[in-house]
């Protein structure tokens, strides 16, 4: 025997799956949302900008901007050089557009990032800094651009 | 012969009520996804396309993610893709259009029967989960071919990578399908409310 539901009915229901298929999916999101690089002191990191025809070093005995665009806006405020990034609420991140006059695009190059040698594969202000670290941010266009 | 055209203008737009609620699912595609910009995937473009071919039908089936994305598209195109060679870009924005206009063509495919009622917003909801999944995979396609393929980046790291704008991309389905369906489903069937005291709206379940 099928059970008929009012049209009030089946709207409550209805609502009640919404929300909560809604709410599972937020709380997924969330999850996988990459964690906040929490601010620490770092010593000895050091950050190379290679961009077109140029190139930009800075070696800060300490840093409390311990990602690897914290160090490069440091370097900018720092040194004088223009950068320009775009900050995407969701997922969460930085994006480098611009470093001191090299835009991404320009002669089909963009610009990345590496630590020690190894490829950035998340956003640059959620990749965290540790002692000794090495950050290279190239104008390249390719991963084999370092 | 121009009495031929304007028929076929005529049948291809629908009456007034149709063609007000098409013109409402264009600004309803551009207001909503202008105002949330800065969150990735969370777009009503999606909504108005299934909506339009769903409950609209012929012309604006297409029409409203044409118009939408003409307008909303030069603006991606100076923020997210500023920099990028044409040819990278011109391939993205076919890869976006067509796929809007598959989900509008599919809404219409599935066409409920224009009632307002749960069953059909159900439907309608139901329906953009696996459409969505599909757009995205076909969107990420693209962006793979034509922006990380250059760089030396694998199909397998781009859907990887996909996957959270994919769960962004069906919370943004599940809110706003349902949302504008039960608007627009209410619209189309009843009209405008209005301020008469003899307007009725009849109640489905004493239909």
């Amino acid at each position: 025997m099928a059970l008929r539901l009012s049209e009030r009915q089946q709207a409550v229901v209805f609502a009640a799956i919404l929300l909560t298929a809604i709410a599972g999916l937020y709380a997924t999101t969330q999850l996988l949302q990459p964690a906040p690089v929490q601010a620490q002191v770092v010593g000895s990191a050091t950050l190379d900008v290679r961009g077109d025809g140029w190139s930009i070093r800075y070696a800060p005995a300490v840093t409390t901007n311990n990602t690897a665009f914290g160090i490069l806006s440091e370097a900018s405020a720092r040194l004088g050089f223009p950068l320009s990034y775009a900050i995407f609420q969701i997922p969460q991140g930085v994006f480098v557009t611009a470093i001191n006059g090299s835009v991404n695009g320009e002669g089909g190059r963009y610009w990345q990032y590496w630590v020690n040698g190894v490829y950035g594969d998340v956003a640059a202000d959620h990749e965290a800094l540790h002692d000794g670290d090495v950050v290279l941010w190239s104008f390249s266009a390719s991963q084999d651009g370092m | 012969m121009g009495r031929g055209w304007r028929a076929v203008v005529e049948a291809g737009l629908g009456d007034a009520r149709t063609r007000i609620l098409g013109v409402f699912l264009i600004i309803v595609a551009v207001v909503g996804t202008f105002l949330m910009h800065s969150y990735a995937n969370i777009e009503t473009v999606f909504a108005a396309s299934l909506l339009a071919g769903s409950l609209l039908g012929r012309w604006w089936t297409i029409l409203v993610p044409l118009t939408a994305l003409a307008v909303l598209q030069p603006l991606e195109w100076s923020t997210t893709y500023v920099g990028y060679r044409l040819n990278a870009i011109t391939g993205i924005t076919f890869f976006v259009i067509s796929g809007y206009v598959f989900v509008g063509f599919l809404g219409r495919r599935i066409r409920p029967r224009v009632l307002f009622r749960v069953k059909s917003v159900a439907l309608l909801t139901t329906i953009s989960v696996p459409v969505t999944i599909a757009y995205d995979l076909w969107t990420a396609f693209g962006e793979w071919y034509f922006i990380t393929r250059p760089f030396g980046v694998g199909i397998r790291t781009v859907l990887e990578a996909q996957v959270p704008f994919t769960l962004y991309h069906l919370l943004s389905s599940l809110i706003f399908v349902p949302v504008f369906g039960t608007i627009f489903l209410f619209l189309h069937a009843y009209g405008w409310p209005a301020h008469t005291p003899s307007a009725t709206v009849p109640d489905p379940d004493r239909e």
